[in-house]
């Protein structure tokens, strides 16, 4: 089989099971794509050659064994350079960690193996994921498959990218303000932000803590949810996770749509650009045509999300990034003579601008003298807005929005921090709100770049959600394209 | 009250912050172990020192210990209660940010009593709250290494109103805390090993004067008469500077700052001056949950709650017609408290039984460095005692001698009985001599050489006839049967 890189998670999992393919072969097809086509996206920080190898090995031993298959059994899965891996390098993107063996497994990539998921590597994302171009990479800039000279969106561009390039299947990212949904959006791929607690935070590396989640990328919703049933497991070492969720997400995938409520907040879409509202409008006909309602909601109020989001993520990760002081673990300053030296120099040495922005904006906002003015103010704002999706979803049982208000844009365009803060405008309430959101290829530019739909559902609605976006890729193909020179 | 006497119109405010770190099996936010003194940075895992991806899980261990302390000091018990980021940079802070409760703390309120010389004080708690403690730093002479070991201890800050106003009395409320801590198993309370940790703030101000003024922290006292003398010592150190400078604006005289109690040097000594306030940022700690708590698990761990110190101290006063003082030195060590109520299974004299457990055997165990209960010395060996003094079998200058060789016979080599019984049987010259007619010559002639005490008992005063008894012993050398001695006193007075 030479297309190994044409099927899906679920499809190779099952050729896997039914002895169509070796562990062994999908491993080497994987890294063959990797060593081929990487150097032109630059997707991947690191690539396990041998640890992938050998445990592809070990797994066609044990079904050879007859013991029972994990259910991820045989797929090659790449995570964020923010996820622990043990013994292997994290970085997140950032210099100060440059060097960083992780000394214990995230819960999420101990569950990956757990179920005989295949870790091969370790993929771009923006410093600490404080970004949404993945340009922010203390070590290199990965492009969009489907446009070179473009970003793939960030801050899991890498992982973005390794899936639309058919590197791997699948891949985990983190999405704090739309890290993973804007990218998958921008690459033409599927990308989840699960409930808020619903996949363990433990030995992620936390950029805003009550704002991140760990979710997966993959070419379509059916590998969402196979994948989904396993990261979605309580984790004592988190407590802010939730109790089980639900393992039936797959079998109840094809649950029909008709009658379902999808709520549309018109007036804060406003501005989109022609093309990307033509796009959408086509998405929503699609519905209507599954039978689907559509009825308008009210989400005027996330016109004040992206500066409460800039104030509590921030708040939180001025505070998470303390620890990176060259004392314990990381990069230590060589000029550094003194304690406040070693401090100083190395935050100085290791940071990236935009970290350094946020650490002093965060630092800012908590302040005596401003903390009322900023961050309580920001907490208040955020229960209203909250209450705001509440009263939405009393109307409807999914919300859709676009993904991102632009396509994939030109690497470098983008200089005022600002304007990048923008490209995060429809997938930050989700994070404000802890509420599920998924982005599902809807469509192409003129210029081919792919558009991105994205559906939000109330808390703990992942079901609900995966099967509206389901139903929509079951009438579309746009999952199915694979750019050009990566085919 | 030494230094209030000699400046009678200033008044000293004092307030305690105590820190005890709580006896849980584990760490406040990990699985590590929480135990003092093992080889460093044994006892941690990836959240005690702050590694990328580490999340604190909160210990139910560290909530139930704080909930009992709060009923103990009937404080009102946080139904709600939440922590806070505390942000500063120091290498003993594996995060740089503290995990603590800032603006709802777990125990809110409650007060300490305590006997203040004949006085029954109320001292008012402010506020306890559960943090985690920070690693310790170790300085060589070119590097310095930190052992984290200690960083994540969970920590009951215990924070007093301002409410004491004298050395004594700062002294008096910490010992009762500790007992306190003590008794409910929360704390080992061991200062020597920082499970214990006060820092007193204080201040004077002009009798009458209205609000407080610049206060002094004090750190670094390892007991509580270290506490008591570094308080009394900057109680005058302050009014004196007051004194000196009478025109100059009182925010000048003295700075607010940290000092430290050298006890060799017998003062306390500047650490450091605090010339603006520190911003330490606090925010609620996004990792961690509301702690939230039903009223049926606070009623439950009430229904729990041990026989307490200060309940204890009243029985013994009440009931068992001990002193205050005696009660107070009783109740104040729990493991004390113990051995006396074990004894008391054996000897119904408890007055007596205290003196020993309390005055006379420590006095004996002093140069050994050990407590009573740290003794093979059992609580009923003193029971048996304080029976055989108060039965007149001996008398108290002999049993004197028998608990020197009960001492003696701990430590020597021969595994002899520490048994008094055993003791004086062994020793035919600690038996009192009940032979009438050599103890009748002496009786006679202390009768004869004391016709006024004869005459005042007599004339009722039965503290006369102690006085001859005593004249009897003291030329016996205490080796005549007080019970022989008194009946010969009475019927040669009888004679008369």
């Amino acid at each position: 089989m030479t297309d190994i890189h044409t099927l899906t998670a679920l499809q190779v999992h099952n050729a896997f099971k039914q002895g169509k393919l070796s562990a062994s072969e999908i491993v080497a097809a994987s890294l063959a794509r990797i060593t081929q086509h990487d150097p032109k996206i630059k997707a991947f920080l690191r690539v396990f050659t041998e640890r992938a190898g050998k445990n592809a090995r070990m797994l066609d031993e044990k079904r050879a064994s007859g013991a029972p298959l994990g259910k991820l059994a045989g797929i090659p899965i790449a995570l964020k350079d923010n996820i622990n891996l043990k013994g292997e390098i994290t970085t997140c993107g950032s210099k100060i960690l440059e060097h960083f063996q992780a000394p214990f497994n995230a819960t999420a990539s101990r569950l990956l193996e757990q179920e005989d998921a295949i870790i091969i590597g370790k993929t771009n994302c923006d410093e600490f994921a404080m970004g949404s171009s993945t340009e922010h990479s203390a070590f290199q800039k990965t492009s969009n498959p489907w446009n070179l000279s473009c970003t793939p969106g960030g801050s899991s561009g890498g992982s973005a990218a390794a899936v639309a390039a058919r590197l791997c299947p699948l891949t985990l990212g983190s999405d704090t303000g739309g890290s993973i949904r804007q990218p998958a959006s921008l690459c033409g791929i599927v990308g989840f932000k699960p409930t808020y607690g619903r996949v363990s935070r433990y030995g992620l590396v936390a950029f805003g803590s009550s704002l991140d989640q760990i979710g997966p990328l993959a070419a379509t919703v059916e590998d969402i949810a196979m994948v989904m049933e396993v990261l979605g497991r309580h984790c004592e070492h988190d407590s802010t996770s939730l109790p089980k969720g639900p393992d039936d997400l797959l079998s109840k995938l094809n649950a029909p749509i008709k009658g379902m409520k999808i709520g549309v907040p018109w007036e804060f879409l406003e501005n989109l650009q022609p093309e990307l509202l033509r796009s959408f409008q086509a998405s929503l006909d699609m519905y209507k045509d599954l039978g689907a309602t559509l009825v308008p909601v009210d989400l005027s109020c996330l016109k004040y999300a992206i500066a409460v989001y800039y104030i509590i993520a921030t708040a939180e990760a001025s505070t998470n990034l303390s620890r990176f002081d060259g004392i314990r673990y990381g990069l230590r300053s060589k000029r550094a003579t003194t304690l406040d030296e070693i401090y100083d120099y190395s935050r100085q040495e290791g940071f990236g601008d935009e970290v350094k922005r946020r650490i002093m904006l965060g630092t800012f906002v908590l302040s005596a003298g401003y903390q009322e003015a900023y961050y309580r103010k920001a907490q208040k704002v955020r229960a209203h807005i909250i209450q705001k999706y509440n009263e939405a979803f009393s109307h409807c049982a999914v919300i859709a929005t676009p993904t991102s208000p632009f396509p994939a844009f030109q690497i470098g365009s983008i200089t005022d921090p600002l304007e990048m803060y923008l490209a995060d405008i429809y997938t930050i309430g989700n994070n404000l709100a802890g509420i599920p959101g998924i982005s599902i290829p809807s469509g192409f530019t003129q210029d081919m770049k792919p558009i991105g739909l994205q559906l939000s559902a109330p808390e703990l609605s992942e079901g609900l959600l995966l099967q509206a976006a389901h139903a929509l890729q079951q009438v579309t193909s746009y999952h199915t394209a694979i750019p050009k020179e990566f085919l | 009250m030494k230094t209030a006497h000699h400046h009678h119109n200033w008044e000293p405010v004092i307030g305690l912050e105590i820190h005890a770190e709580l006896n849980t099996r584990s760490k406040l936010f990990s699985s590590a172990p929480n135990h003092f003194g093992d080889e460093p940075n044994r006892n941690i895992t990836e959240v005690c020192t702050g590694m990328p991806g580490a999340l604190p899980v909160l210990n139910k261990e560290a909530v139930r210990k704080a909930v009992q302390f709060g009923l103990a000091v009937g404080a009102r018990v946080a139904t709600f209660s939440q922590f806070d980021r505390k942000s500063y940079f120091y290498p003993d802070s594996p995060r740089n940010f503290q995990i603590t409760q800032y603006a709802h703390p777990i125990i809110l309120g409650g007060s300490v009593m305590v006997v203040v010389g004949d006085e029954e004080k109320a001292f008012p708690i402010n506020r306890a709250h559960l943090e985690d403690d920070a690693g310790m730093l170790k300085h060589f002479s070119d590097f310095a290494t930190v052992d984290y070991n200690r960083a994540g201890v969970p920590l009951l800050e215990i924070v007093s109103e301002p409410c004491m106003h004298t050395a004594k009395e700062a002294a008096l409320y910490a010992m009762a805390v500790k007992a306190i801590l003590d008794y409910i198993d929360a704390s080992d309370c061991n200062m020597q090993e920082g499970s214990l940790r006060i820092d007193v703030n204080v201040s004077v101000r002009k009798k009458g004067e209205a609000g407080f003024r610049n206060k002094i922290e004090i750190k670094n006292m390892n007991s509580f008469s270290n506490l008591e003398k570094a308080v009394a010592h900057e109680i005058t150190r302050q009014i004196s500077a007051y004194e000196q400078y009478p025109d100059k604006d009182p925010q000048d005289v003295i700075q607010q700052s940290t000092y430290r109690w050298d006890p060799d040097k017998g003062q306390t000594v500047l650490m450091r001056r605090k010339e603006y306030a520190d911003d330490y940022r606090y925010f609620p700690e996004p990792d961690l949950l509301p702690l939230i708590l039903t009223p049926e698990y606070i009623e439950e761990i009430r229904k729990t709650l041990p026989e307490l110190p200060y309940e204890r101290e009243k029985r013994y006063i009440s009931k068992l017609q001990l002193g205050p003082q005696q009660a107070f030195t009783l109740v104040s060590d729990k493991q004390i408290a113990a051995y006396f109520e074990e004894a008391l299974q054996d000897c119904t004299y408890a007055k007596t039984l205290a003196n020993w457990i309390i005055v006379e055997f420590p006095g004996r165990l002093k140069e050994l460095g050990k407590t009573l209960p740290e003794t093979p010395i059992q609580p009923s060996h003193i029971a048996s005692l304080v029976n055989m003094i108060e039965t007149g079998i001996i008398s108290g200058k002999i049993a004197k001698s028998v608990a020197d060789d009960m001492v003696a016979r701990m430590t020597a080599p021969n595994n002899l009985p520490l048994d008094p019984g055993a003791i004086v049987e062994a020793n035919p010259e600690y038996l009192p001599i009940t032979n009438r007619e050599t103890i009748l010559p002496i009786v006679e002639a202390v009768v004869a050489a004391n016709a006024q005490s004869v005459a005042d008992f007599i004339a009722g005063r039965d503290r006369a006839l102690a006085f001859l008894v005593g004249q009897v012993m003291k030329q016996t050398k205490g080796s005549a049967s007080p019970q022989v001695v008194n009946e010969l006193l009475m019927e040669c007075i009888k004679k008369k």
